[in-house]
């Protein structure tokens, strides 16, 4: 019996448009690691700084291959963190290193390798970058047009910069969660930390800004983004009718639910279709888009109401509306319903979840939204592509996540320069 | 951080065709941080003008809240783009631009003759962003979206909504998904930008929305390419794949707040109690046999009902400020109101004043990008329908003559 040739872990150079573009990023947890993969993803030589006593959360949430599924939150604390799924889909593309930031060692290596990169990254609690010693002003003498990428819930200024939050603590923060739900009830908010995905593109964004600049002046520049303030610019015009109108959000019908105050849209909603717990959502805006619906529907009679007769008569009467839509889309497969109404020109569409998307969806098969690559832990896995097509550009994938502390020797010795038996005591000594 | 100096994009001229958020939005940051953004309207103006609210209730195309939001510090032209003298001005602009924003649906972009391949041809260096419900091509390219059904096929929708699933999932607030495709689209500007500066050339940037959805349920995915398990939407808390407990309480003003409680963490519940000890609300929570992670878990719905007495007994504010003091990860649950007299945001100068012609003064949340060596422009009032058609194309035809002499 022969061995399965040996997964293929060599280091190339990159491609893309970060290509040369060195990055030292201490970022961890959801949204710093998904911040940073966006520069692995296209080019950029992110080296992830991890600790091994503080292993990254994504390493230890309970999502592995082949195991039943637990809730996040019942992670077991002697989990292998080289099987984390999470962590293999945010940080595929980047090296990985680990530090001992608590040792003096580990924090003179820590600035060696900051002195021969470009961009500094981190997301942590404001203040313990400055325990380290490692404020702006001593990453320039380090590495002088240094970008410093910094990220965190409420800023790097007042009353509230140290306050902890999460993906979830920033929607409640924002005003996301209260603006979403069923009038006259408590929110539903958000099924999901939204705002490590929103805040993680705005602070990639940042970094991308602050390289462009860099490019025409030679000069670096802090960066403070704060997810909370990111989640404020996401409210959308209801923020301007409390500014502008004095119009507060707290009363008796809002939020509207899944119906629509701005445009007078009517059908707009999401309908029960066949199967558990299976939903479509059909937006119907126009007289145009009205009469393709009734023509999907075989023009019953009840679509001749005049209380159905005009946009502005449908919006005063979604209640009845509704009722109907939803007995004749609860017998029948949503997809098939999606089809149908798509056909006659109708916006709708099948509530999908991950088994859709991933087996069913041709659009998302077509553009090729997800992609495959080996694990030596892991094994073959699926990862989310970073949506973006160009004709002139691609993702450059080269490697799935890295092992904890996989490529110390290449990065240490390679990069920063460390002797043999120079690394060889960074390790006796418990600082790698 | 240090006084900024200079704007981003100053320079960078920018020709927005968008017709919904999606475009709307990428435009507004770049004219934010100094591009110049000309925003090309058809005669009756922007769809996005006909969407309220409106400012003191005047329904017209000048006062609707929903583009003050998404299109301030830009101009607007009016061109006819079915006519060819409309597209004639257009390529014109697009001849001196560095940037085309398009958001029009490939049959929409066939129909007026201007699909986002063609725009690319109007200079070499042209970078053309499309944000597209599903993107330029695939079998769904010509199918009809909204925010809503985005989320839906998307499959962050099937994440939100309540406990109770005799309710269908609920969307979100605050047009996500259109948010969730500009964020992509900046992004993918950004690369294409650099990539420019290095190459001298340009690129089309086609972003689907329906792609970056399918990407953007976070945990959704990984919970089913690795144990191959679907998650459950859960009233305003993460969506899992078996039910978990309540993690917004009422306080007694009627509003809540966000916590988690992890009772298996051995370091939160010694915060938690001392905090309900300091008020004598822990009742029976004291019992040393409650140390004991398993007893937690075994009594947790005994422990939830303490706890939500706990905070119905405070306001909310006292309870965010008292728990943050104590280092614990909980969130109020602000109104858009509640956020104008945030002690912090205030401190940090986050909202600004925009002037405008006939309405007083109003606050604008701030731009979210904040740089030590660079500054964002000063937030001016959106554009008027056509307000700088005549500047605009006065400058732009005397720039073509410039360019073919």
């Amino acid at each position: 019996m022969q061995d399965a040739p040996a997964l293929d872990r060599s280091i190339r150079p990159r491609r893309g448009p970060l290509a040369g573009i060195r990055v030292a990023d201490f970022c961890w947890m959801g949204v710093g690691s998904v911040a940073t993969r966006l520069l692995a993803d296209f080019g950029a030589e992110v080296i992830k700084i991890e600790d091994r006593i503080r292993i990254d959360t994504p390493r230890r949430l309970p999502i592995y291959k082949g195991e039943p599924a637990r809730n996040f939150g019942e992670e077991r604390l002697d989990a292998d963190p080289d099987r984390g799924g999470l962590f293999n889909n945010y940080c595929r593309n980047k090296l990985g290193v680990t530090i001992n930031m608590r040792t003096k060692h580990g924090r003179e290596l820590a600035e060696r390798l900051i002195a021969r990169s470009s961009v500094v990254s981190e997301n942590f609690a404001p203040g313990v970058m400055e325990r380290w010693g490692l404020t702006y002003e001593r990453l320039r003498e380090l590495s002088p047009s240094v970008i410093y990428a910094r990220m965190s819930g409420y800023g790097h200024s007042g009353p509230h910069a140290e306050f902890r939050s999460y993906g979830p603590v920033v929607q409640a923060v924002s005003g996301l969660s209260a603006i979403s739900g069923l009038p006259g009830r408590e929110p539903s908010g958000w099924g999901l930390s939204y705002m490590d995905n929103q805040a993680a593109y705005y602070n990639s964004t940042a970094i991308l800004m602050a390289i462009y600049r860099r490019n025409r002046t030679g000069e670096g520049t802090e960066i403070d983004v704060s997810a909370v303030e990111a989640g404020i610019n996401l409210l959308g015009p209801t923020m301007l009718d409390v500014t502008v109108n004095g119009r507060s959000t707290k009363r008796p019908d809002f939020p509207t639910g899944n119906r629509l105050e701005w445009p007078h849209a009517a059908p707009h909603g999401v309908y029960p279709a066949l199967g558990e717990d299976r939903w479509i959502a059909i937006a119907v805006f126009d007289d145009d888009q009205w009469t393709g619906l009734v023509g999907a529907l075989g023009k019953p009679g009840w679509t001749d109401d005049p209380r159905f007769a005009s946009q502005e008569e449908r919006y005063a009467h979604q209640d009845e509306l509704d009722t109907h839509l939803g007995e004749w889309t609860a017998g029948r497969d949503p997809v098939e319903t999606t089809e149908l109404l798509q056909s006659h020109g109708v916006p709708a569409g099948t509530v999908q979840n991950a088994q859709d998307l991933n087996e069913r969806d041709p659009q998302v098969a077509h553009r090729e939204v997800f992609f495959e690559m080996d694990h030596p832990v892991i094994g073959e896995a699926r990862f989310e592509g970073t949506p973006i097509h160009f004709d002139h550009l691609g993702q450059d994938n080269w490697r799935s996540g890295p092992l904890l502390g996989e490529d110390n020797e290449y990065v240490f010795k390679q990069i920063v320069g460390v002797s043999d038996e120079e690394y060889d005591e960074l390790q006796a000594e418990g600082v790698l | 951080m240090a006084g900024p100096d200079g704007l981003l994009f100053e320079g960078l001229t920018v020709v927005e065709l968008a017709t919904d958020p999606g475009g709307e939005i990428v435009g507004k940051i770049l004219a934010e941080l100094g591009a110049d953004v000309v925003k090309v309207e058809p005669p009756e103006g922007s769809p996005t003008r006909a969407v309220g609210p409106y400012a003191h209730g005047r329904a017209d195309a000048d006062h609707s809240l929903n583009f003050w939001f998404y299109d301030h510090n830009k101009r607007s032209v009016v061109l006819d783009l079915t006519t060819a003298e409309g597209k004639a001005d257009l390529h014109r602009l697009l001849a001196g631009a560095d940037v085309c924003i398009t958001t029009f649906r490939p049959p929409e972009a066939r129909a007026l003759g201007l699909e986002a391949a063609d725009l690319r041809k109007a200079s070499p260096r042209l970078i053309v962003v499309s944000i597209t419900p599903f993107g330029l091509d695939g079998p769904w390219a010509d199918w009809q979206s909204s925010d809503l059904v985005g989320l839906a096929l998307g499959s962050p929708l099937n994440s939100c909504g309540y406990d109770d699933h005799t309710i269908p999932p609920i969307r979100p607030g605050g047009d996500q998904g259109y948010q969730s495709a500009a964020s992509f689209g900046q992004m993918g500007l950004m690369l294409a930008l650099l990539h420019r500066d290095e190459t001298g050339e340009g690129q089309l940037v086609d972003i689907a929305m329906h792609d970056c959805l399918a990407v953007g349920a976070e945990l959704a995915n990984p919970y089913w390419f690795y144990p191959g398990v679907l998650v459950h939407r859960q009233t305003c808390r993460h969506a899992q794949p078996t039910p978990t407990q309540p993690a917004i309480f009422q306080c007694g003003d009627d509003r809540y707040v966000y916590f988690v409680m992890f009772v298996a963490d051995q370091k939160q519940w010694p915060v938690l109690l001392d905090w309900m000890q300091s008020k004598d609300l822990a009742v029976d929570l004291d019992d040393p046999a409650y140390l004991d992670a398993a007893h937690r878990q075994a009594n947790f719905d005994h422990i939830q009902e303490v706890v939500e007495v706990f905070f119905l007994l405070q306001t909310a504010d006292e309870a965010y400020l008292e728990g943050q003091a104590r280092n614990l990860p909980i969130g109020v649950v602000n109104h858009p109101d509640d956020l104008l007299d945030d002690a912090h945001l205030q401190a940090r100068g986050f909202f600004v004043e925009v002037e405008h012609d006939d309405v007083p003064p109003a606050l604008y949340p701030g731009v979210p990008f904040r740089f030590s060596a660079f500054g964002s422009a000063p937030l001016t009032r959106a554009p008027k329908l056509g307000e700088h058609t005549a500047e605009v194309l006065e400058a732009a035809r005397s720039g073509a003559s410039e360019r073919s002499r």
